[in-house]
Formats: C-alpha cells, sequence, structure tokens
C-alpha cells in the first residue's frame, strides 16, 4: 500500500479544487474542447503546449506529488534583419501548482512534523527537544524555547534511520512563512507558495525560456550563430549524470534526480556565440561555442528541508544546522559521545550563506569545440564557473565557547559552524561518441576534470579541503531484438558507468572510525535501461536501474508509457529502492574544538576520534540513491499536449 | 599447368567486373527515352480503365503479387492513366553518355571503378549477368532522384488501423535531400566542397508535429564508399542531445510507423549489406501520374494553394491516384545479416527513372510482411518550381503491414529547391542549432 488509508484528506475545498483543477482541464480537452496549437498564416508565430497532472504517493508516507503544469511554447521568425538572418524568439512559460502542500499538509505542509525526542544512550535514553541532559543551567548550554520550540519537527533522517548512538538533529520542516527556523535567506527559504507555485519567484521562473537567435553569414560559408537570452546550453553526450552538462543549475527539488534534466535545469540569462565552420579540409563538421553566463548566481535547489524531494536529504542538515547558529538546538548523544546536549545560539550550525554578487568577475564563461572526424564525434569543453553546491567552511569567526560565561566570538578550530559558500570552479573535459559497426553498438565517452570543489574533511581545521576531481561516464548504446517479446521492433540497451574520483582524498582510520573526506575517494554508479515498443511505438515499457557500487544503493524504476492519442500520454511508473541505505562517517563530536573542556588534547587531535554515526556525513557516503531509500514511489503522469 | 589455372581464374574475375557488353549512346536512348517509339500495351487496357475486385484477375499479369491480391480481397481498385514518359534532367543524361565505357564494377559487392556522374550502367540488364542486380542498385543509388536536391516540405505520414480505418497518428514532417557529389545541375559541379570523409549524399528529416515529437530531428550521411556504414544521427527534442544512431536502428520502425530508415525512398542502405539478384524485365503498372490532374484531398491545404493526394479505401491506405503500364525490372535484395528483420525485398524498379515505385517485403519466415508504394508525380504537373526540373517527384506514399493490417500513408509536398537545403543544415551541429 502506498497510499496510507490514513491519509484520506479532510473536506478542505479550496485544495481540493485546485488539485482537481488540471485533471479537470484534461478532461475537457478529451470531451471536445479541445486547446488547439496556434500557427499564424504565414507559419512565422507558433504557439504550442501542455497541461500534465503527475501525481506520486510514497510508501509510508501518502502523497508525495500532486504536481499541475501549465506550460506554453511559442516562437516567431523573423527571417532577415540587417546581416542577421533567420532572426527568431523563443519563449516557454511554465506555471505548476504542487497539491502536495495542501492535501498531503501533515507530512509536506503548515501541520508537518511535530515534537521530537534526542537520544540519550548515556543519559535518560531520550530527551525532548530543549530539555537534554546537558542544558539549561549547565555552562553555558540551552537555548530559548519559546523562540525554538519543540514542534513542528522531525528527527533529522528518520525516515532512513534511527540514531543508533550517534548524531540526532532536529530539523524544522513547516514551509519558511509557517516556521522561519532555519530557513537560509535567498537560499532556502521557500514560503508555502513558493513551493506549491515554485516558478513564481523573484528570479522569474515562470520564463523557462526566452532568447533571440540569430545568424551572421560570412565570406568563407562559415556562420556565426547567436543566441542571448534566458536558456539551457546543454554540453556532453551522457543522460541521468552530469559531467559536462554543467552550466545550467538544477532544481532537484522537483523529483530528486529522477526527472529530466531538461525539465529541471534552471535556466540562466546567457549570451552563446556559435562559430561553424561546417565541413573543413580535415573535418566533416567543426564548431566553436562560447557560452558566457551572465545572470546572477544561482545555486541548485537542492530541496528544502520539510519538502518531498530533497537530493541527499541535504536541505534538511542544512535546516537543521542553520536553526542550530540562529536558535540554538538539541543534538542527541553529543556530550561526551552520550549525553543529548542543548547548544545555545553561535556555537554550532550554519552561520551565513554567501551567494556571489551579480558582478563581472562573477559571470561564468565556457568554450567548446565540436565535431566530427571521420565518423568520431568529439568536443572539448572548458568552463570556469561557480560550484552550483554550497562547501561548509568551517572558517565562523564569531562563534562562542559554551562552557565559558563569556561571549568570544571568536573562531574555533575544527568547530562544526560553518558558512556556505559557492567556490569557483574551472573544468576542462571532452566527449566522444563512436559505432562500432562488428558490435553494432554506439559508446559514449564523457569526461571532466575540475579544480577547485571543496568537500567536507573531519582531518582540516577548517572542516573542509579542495580536491581536483576527475569525472567520467562512457555509455553503450545497442538496439537488440529479443524475438521472444517482439519479432518485430528492436530494444533498445543503453548501459552507462559513470565514474568520480577525487584526486586530493583525505581519509584515515581511526580508533575503528573513518576521518576525513566522507565521499569515496573512487566510486562508481552504473546505469541500465532496457525499452521496448508495441502497437506503433505507442505503447513503450521500460526499466531503467542505477547501482552506486560504494554504497551499496540500487534503484529500479520501471514504467509504461502509453500515447493515448497524438495529444494524451499517461505515464505509470514506480520507483523503488533497495540496498544498504545510510552509512556512518566520523561526525565530528570529537573533533575537541574546546580544549580542554571538550577534551585533553589540542583540537583535532586524532587519538580522541571514536565516535561515528549516520549523521551528518554518512549521506555523502550513502549519495543520492542510498539517502532516498525510504522514499519508494508509485507514479502516474498524465499530459495533454496541444 | 598451374599457369593456365591463374590465367584462367583472373579471365574470370575481369569478365564479371566488365559490362555484359560495353554500353553505347542506343543503350542510353533506350535507358532514358523508352517510351519515345511507343508505350507498352496489354489487351483490354486502357487509360480511364478502373481494375477491381472483378476484373483483378484479368490484368493480373500486370499488377505485381501485392497489388492483385488487395484488388482481388476488394481492399482497394486501380484506375489506369496513359503512360507517360518521365524525362530525366538532360545534364544526368548527359553525364551517362560522358562516362560511357569508363564504368565498372569493383572486385567485390560495393565497390565501383570510373564513375562521375549519370547512369552508371545505362545497357539493358541481362539474365546472363551475375552481378546484373548489383549494376541495377548502383543505377538506384547514382539515379536522379530528387535531382542534386530536394525538400519535401512538408510531408505528413498518417498511422491507421487498416480492419477499422481509425487514425492513430498523424506526424508532420519536413525532409531535405542533398548530393555531395556526382551532382549535374546545380552548383557547385560536380561536388560540394570541402568534403573530408566523400559523403555521397545526406538526408536531414525534421518532425514539427504532433507536439511530443516536435524538434525529433535525424540526420544520415552516406558515403561514397559504400563499404564504409553510413553515420547517423537522431536529436531528441526532451533531451536536448544528438544521439548516434546504431545501424540497427535504421531497421526499426522509424517512429512507430510501418516504415523503417532503410525504407527511405524504397531502399535506404548500403548496397554492399545486400545480395543482389535481377529477376527480369516486365511491363506492369505502377503510381506514376499527373498530381495536379488528380482529385486532391481538402485536407492540410496549404497557404499556396498546394494540395495533396487524397486516401481512401480500405483503412484509408490506399492513395487515390492513377496507375501507368510501364516497364520495371524486377530486382530482389536479400539482407547478408542473418540478424536483419526481413528475409528479402522484391523491388519494382521503373526502368526509366530508376526510382522505385513498387516494393514487397518478405518476413524472416519468407512471408509477405508489408507493401510499400511511392507514387510518382510528373514534375510538370505539379508545384511551378518543379517544372522542367526532370525530377520524378516522390508524391505519395502507402506502407501496408499486412499481417498487422496497419499502414503508415505518406502526403508530400515535394520542392525541388536549393534553397530549401543549404549544405549547413545537413551537419550534426544543425540539429542542436535547430533544437530547441
Amino acid at each position: 500500500m502506498f497510499l496510507d488509508s490514513k491519509k484520506k484528506q479532510p473536506g478542505r475545498k479550496h485544495p481540493v479544487i485546485h488539485a482537481a483543477l488540471l485533471p479537470a482541464v484534461i478532461a475537457a480537452c478529451l470531451s471536445g474542447g479541445q486547446a488547439v496549437a496556434y500557427t499564424s498564416e504565414d507559419g512565422s508565430v507558433q504557439v504550442n503546449g501542455f497541461v500534465e497532472n503527475a501525481t506520486y504517493a510514497r510508501r509510508h508516507v501518502g502523497l508525495s506529488k500532486m504536481r499541475n503544469t501549465v506550460q506554453i511554447e511559442g516562437s516567431k521568425d523573423y527571417g532577415s534583419k540587417g546581416p542577421f538572418s533567420n532572426v527568431s524568439f523563443v519563449g516557454t512559460f511554465r506555471a505548476t501548482y504542487d497539491a502536495v502542500y495542501d492535501l498531503n499538509d501533515d507530512q509536506f505542509g503548515n501541520k508537518a512534523g511535530g515534537s521530537i525526542g534526542m537520544e540519550s544512550v548515556g543519559g535518560s535514553g531520550t530527551t525532548p527537544w530543549g530539555a537534554s541532559d546537558i542544558s539549561t543551567g549547565v555552562l553555558g548550554f540551552g537555548f530559548d524555547t519559546t523562540k525554538n520550540p519543540n514542534e513542528g519537527l522531525i528527527s533529522l533522517g528518520s525516515a532512513l534511520h534511527e540514531t543508533e548512538g550517534g548524531v540526532g538533529m532536529g530539523v524544522p520542516v513547516r514551509p519558511c512563512d509557517k516556521d522561519s527556523r532555519g530557513c537560509i535567506d535567498d537560499y532556502l527559504d521557500f514560503d508555502e507558495n513558493e513551493l506549491k507555485y515554485p516558478e513564481f519567484n523573484d528570479r522569474l521562473d515562470f520564463l523557462r525560456e526566452a532568447y533571440l537567435d540569430a545568424t551572421m553569414p560570412t565570406e568563407s560559408g562559415a556562420t556565426w550563430n547567436f543566441r542571448l537570452g534566458r536558456q539551457q546550453v546543454v554540453w556532453g553526450r551522457t543522460d541521468l549524470f552530469r559531467v559536462l552538462d554543467v552550466i545550467n543549475p538544477v532544481d532537484y527539488s522537483r523529483h530528486n534526480i529522477y526527472d529530466e534534466l531538461e525539465d529541471i535545469r534552471i535556466p540562466m540569462w546567457m549570451a552563446t556565440g556559435e562559430y561553424r565552420m561546417g565541413a573543413t579540409e580535415t573535418f566533416d563538421d567543426l564548431n566553436m561555442q562560447f557560452v558566457w553566463n551572465f545572470d546572477k548566481f544561482r545555486p541548485s535547489n537542492l530541496g528544502q528541508g520539510g519538502t518531498p524531494y530533497a537530493i541527499l536529504d541535504a536541505g534538511s542538515f542544512f535546516r537543521a544546522m542553520k536553526n542550530c547558529w540562529d536558535n540554538g538546538c538539541s543534538v542527541a548523544n553529543f556530550a561526551g559521545g552520550a549525553l543529548s546536549t542543548d547548544f545555545p545560539a553561535h556555537v554550532i550550525g550554519i552561520r551565513d550563506v554567501h551567494l556571489p554578487d551579480w558582478s563581472l568577475s562573477n559571470s561564468q564563461f565556457g568554450v567548446k569545440l565540436e565535431g566530427d572526424y571521420q565518423g568520431l564525434g568529439f568536443s572539448l569543453n572548458a568552463l570556469t564557473f561557480r560550484s552550483q553546491l554550497p562547501s561548509l567552511r568551517g572558517v565562523v569567526d564569531t562563534a562562542d565557547n559554551p562552557f565559558t560565561t563569556a561571549i568570544e566570538s571568536e573562531a574555533f578550530d575544527y568547530l562544526i559552524a560553518f558558512d556556505m559558500h559557492f567556490p569557483r570552479v574551472n573544468l576542462i573535459g571532452g566527449s566522444l561518441d563512436f559505432y562500432v559497426d562488428d558490435i553494432k553498438s554506439v559508446f559514449r565517452v564523457e569526461t571532466a576534470y575540475t579544480q577547485g570543489e571543496e568537500f567536507a574533511n573531519t582531518l582540516r581545521p577548517e572542516l573542509y579541503s579542495e580536491s581536483d576531481v576527475f569525472r567520467y561516464v562512457v555509455g553503450w548504446d545497442r538496439p537488440t531484438f529479443i524475438p521472444f517479446l517482439n519479432e518485430r521492433r528492436a530494444f533498445l540497451l543503453s548501459a552507462q558507468l559513470f565514474g568520480e574520483y577525487l584526486v586530493d582524498h583525505e581519509r584515515q582510520s581511526v580508533n575503528g572510525i573513518e576521518v576525513g573526506i566522507p565521499n569515496w575517494e573512487i566510486n562508481h554508479i552504473g546505469t541500465f535501461l532496457i525499452k521496448g515498443w508495441y502497437k506503433n511505438d505507442r505503447v513503450s515499457p521500460q526499466v531503467i536501474m542505477a547501482h552506486d557500487f560504494r554504497a551499496h544503493a540500487s534503484v529500479i524504476a520501471p514504467s509504461v508509457d502509453w500515447l493515448i492519442s497524438d495529444n494524451l500520454r499517461l505515464t505509470v511508473g514506480a520507483n523503488i529502492k533497495v540496498g544498504d541505505g545510510a552509512q556512518e562517517f566520523d561526525d565530528c563530536r570529537a573533533c575537541n574544538p574546546f580544549p580542554p573542556f571538550t577534551g585533553a588534547g589540542a583540537p583535532g587531535d586524532l587519538s580522541l576520534r571514536n565516535l561515528a554515526g549516520f549523521e551528518p556525513l554518512g549521506r555523502f557516503r550513502s549519495g543520492p540513491i542510498g539517502m532516498a531509500q525510504a522514499e519508494d514511489e508509485f507514479q502516474v503522469t498524465l499530459r495533454y499536449r496541444f | 599447368m598451374r599457369l593456365l589455372k591463374t590465367t584462367l581464374a583472373a579471365g574470370l574475375i575481369v569478365a564479371a567486373t566488365l559490362p555484359a557488353h560495353a554500353a553505347t549512346n542506343e543503350d542510353v536512348e533506350k535507358s532514358f527515352y523508352p517510351y519515345k517509339t511507343g508505350v507498352p500495351t496489354y489487351e483490354g487496357l486502357s487509360a480511364g480503365l478502373v481494375i477491381d475486385q472483378s476484373n483483378a484477375d484479368r490484368f493480373k499479369d500486370v499488377l505485381d503479387p501485392a497489388m492483385h491480391e488487395f484488388i482481388s480481397q476488394g481492399w482497394t481498385k486501380i484506375t489506369v492513366g496513359e503512360t507517360t514518359s518521365f524525362d530525366l534532367h538532360p545534364n544526368y543524361v548527359q553525364a551517362t553518355r560522358d562516362g560511357l565505357g569508363k564504368v565498372k564494377l569493383g572486385e567485390k559487392s560495393g565497390e565501383i571503378e570510373g564513375f562521375v556522374a549519370g547512369r552508371p550502367f545505362p545497357e539493358e540488364p541481362s539474365m546472363d549477368d551475375p552481378r546484373a542486380g548489383e549494376k541495377l542498385a548502383w543505377n538506384y543509388k547514382y539515379g536522379y532522384n530528387w535531382g542534386d536536391n530536394a525538400a519535401i516540405y512538408p510531408f505528413y505520414w498518417k498511422y491507421k488501423d487498416m480492419n477499422s480505418g481509425k487514425l492513430e497518428r498523424t506526424i508532420k514532417f519536413n525532409f531535405h535531400f542533398l548530393n555531395y557529389m556526382h551532382r549535374v545541375n546545380q552548383e557547385p559541379l560536380p561536388e560540394i566542397m570541402p568534403n573530408p570523409s566523400q559523403m555521397f549524399r545526406a538526408i536531414y528529416v525534421q518532425a514539427l508535429e504532433p507536439f511530443d515529437v516536435k524538434d525529433t530531428q535525424l540526420l544520415i550521411h552516406r558515403y561514397e564508399n559504400d563499404l564504409k556504414r553510413d553515420s547517423a544521427w537522431l536529436y531528441l527534442g526532451f533531451q536536448r542531445r544528438v544521439r548516434r544512431l546504431a545501424s540497427g536502428q535504421v531497421t526499426d520502425a522509424f517512429l512507430g510507423s510501418d516504415v523503417m530508415i532503410e525504407d527511405f525512398e524504397g531502399y535506404n542502405g548500403r548496397i554492399n549489406d545486400m545480395e543482389w539478384t535481377f529477376k527480369g524485365a516486365k511491363n506492369i503498372l505502377v503510381p506514376f501520374y499527373n498530381h495536379n490532374d488528380l482529385k486532391l484531398s481538402e485536407e492540410h491545404k496549404e497557404s499556396d494553394g498546394y494540395q495533396f493526394v487524397e486516401m481512401g479505401d480500405k483503412g484509408n491506405c490506399f492513395p487515390q491516384i492513377t496507375w501507368q503500364l510501364r516497364k520495371v525490372y524486377e530486382l530482389e535484395n536479400k539482407p547478408k545479416d542473418p540478424n536483419h528483420p526481413i528475409s528479402k525485398r522484391v523491388h519494382y524498379i521503373d526502368a526509366q527513372t530508376f526510382t522505385i515505385p513498387r516494393t514487397l517485403t518478405y518476413d524472416r519466415k519468407g512471408d509477405l510482411w508489408k507493401s510499400w508504394q511511392i507514387g510518382q508525380a510528373h514534375p510538370d504537373h505539379h508545384l511551378s518550381k518543379n517544372k522542367g526540373t526532370g525530377v520524378a517527384i516522390d508524391d505519395s506514399f502507402t506502407m501496408i503491414d499486412v499481417q498487422a493490417m496497419h499502414c503508415t500513408t505518406g502526403q508530400f509536398k515535394g520542392q525541388v529547391d536549393p534553397s530549401l537545403n543549404p549544405a549547413r543544415k545537413f551537419t550534426v551541429q544543425n540539429l542542436r542549432a535547430s533544437g530547441r
């Protein structure tokens, strides 16, 4: 049972009306009142689009998505203008309303969360939030529970694991207008309406695309093609993975890693110039592309704590930590590795987020040389950009030592107090594709080497370090007849192996635990797709599988796509995960930031390190598949295109 | 003795690669103007006659087996038209004359030597020539199909249940063709340069509607070296990526239709992939007509007044056209690949134009699987821009899956217009640039 019978909806009219709106529109289209595309008489103006309802139910949770979407796509061709030919404008408008925040609001809305208890294995067993075994009255510990009450909370990672003697934290889970605790200004601070209607924000995300295209022929026969405006720029030859396809940030809050990148890339205001040489004396096709992303920086949306889709559950961790810094917080099994502890504000947590301002120096620039040589497709890519994922730097210089009565407001090595930064990353890479006739297969290869990425590192006083990273994907595609399933139509078999190597990886085994960088030094994820077609391609079943080798986590996603008519498509599928789930790593409870109070040695003394748990760093070992282990879903999507 | 054997063997190879007899100007005249001195006749057959269920058997000898069966079943009928000459462009004919005596097959299938332009083997094929089928295949490959370039702009494909007549899907395409080599009519001649991979021909396809396939694009590069595998790429709008296609995908249903990429234009693949056998010449009814003389469809009427061929009869699977009694060469092709989804095709190649108006496709078991019909319209009775181009205009098609009782029909607006087919349209980068 995916749909929990306890989740019967109360008789609220407003949300139900909203939720029913889109299926009603689709039904109206089916019954003859069809929405139609528009093409002007001369063909220069085209407008089309779709309405869609995507309803997903999660095991033991109930509804996890009821997203209703209207998307309008339009283009206008202007022909030749001055030195330019093929001048055109393309615009895409998207509006969505996710009814899950109304229909399942005790999981993902204003009524989500509740009171929680913090494990205290060496003390009371379990203590309520704000009433830990180490709390008000003990030195400088404790926090104001009137500002930070035990309500609207869940235990970090509780969907996936028990605390089991490790660190436990509380996550405020209600929308930020309902509960502002842990909300990070201008980053993860979505109010209820922004969660329900995610396109309508101050970055005008309803404007998925709006760009001008123009071609300028040259005397040599080559052409310049310019594209200016809000757009997606797609590099690489890989499905699912982002090795070179990193120019646009990504909205993982829409459906974690499982939506088409087309739908979750966050369009940016960019200018591209492409010099198309066509065939040359050596190459069958050769092009040089320049990309200037002059938009104000945007990070990827990892999904806010308390929302259905948060990759690595990172948004929940960030929210828990931000609340700790701002308001203080209870942490399970902290003091001595055994007692629940109420930290006052400004000791641990996330202090601030440093989003790069708009400036010329903060803009991002890329170059790609792409072509075809004797049946070998290739590209060489270079990009300088800002990391779209935050780095947590333990460089907070206004922290307080709760063991003293003074307000120090200074920096402490190895203290789990962070500012978020988005460091500049330089990438070089390339891609290839080629066909091997002997085995009727196409191979795709994509690689990237980056400098500047930052990772959590409990061996460093600032709790992070930089590492060069080498990533690659090898893909294999082969149409293959499987006669007992279909005699007339080949199945597509497609496999990919994604590899990641942290060149400057640091990790040690100390006192039986792993310390350093939690990410695997070398890890691989394999994917496999088998897709078939029946009834003149109107019915298409497929199964996608992925396996994270080091995390021991897998996902299986079977689905069937039924094209009911030229306009109407129904997709029914499931997303099932299996594997080890949560993994442990040094949680820095024994990092000794306040000697002698927290330990006899120096800050970071390795001899003291003996505590590990699932939170907070185990998520980097579990990976996006392992961290979503408890998110099995049944999914139905109905799309009417016009 | 050993020397004698060696000499004998060499002599046999030479004999196999040389034409059965050296082609002459007279062969060229007969090849390109077969109806100059008269058109084929068959007793009781005349323009205006309708062949239907009632008289199908009487005209069985001038029908291919599938059409005879369809008519006998009452699925369709044929209206006979007057046989007319479809003169190809004089430059193509002259190029054929210029190449007389210079062209021969290579030692292996898929090899040709001395070819510059025109029809490589204009002489009448001989049943005694073991490689006659291969020569016909070369004549088709280097035929004046669409001339140096053309576009089908637009092109409607409809998927239909033949039993119920239910229209399941309508796809609107643009198709573009460009010859890079052996050009005879439009500058640059004879080759578009630079051409580092010695590409012979390119086909570019863009899907326009419905919107779930909008922006899907297909690009095929065929190389001069027939032994070299085609390169093919697909751009999928929802992925915004160009994917190189594996060759197996050219034998799959294209976008769910009854047509494989390999079926395009009659046969769209390498000569070396097949074993070719000439089965003889005959006069049969084939779909050749004057587009402007037909009763045309009111559906999809273009803003310039152009109307497409009407479909009708069983399941609306049959173009409502007229048929001409014409000389054809029956040519069988059998895939060399044992995993190919078909066992053979039987082509009926029009002797004058070397287009393929009729093809019967047999499944692996040897049973008739599909009937492939491409209607040829005379260029002087079509769009005004096509007049005088000397191109037999592909104008209508139906691919009938007789086992599944399903069909895909095609309605063309063929335009021989170089401005629609610039070389830059046939690059991989154009797929990315045109995709949205």
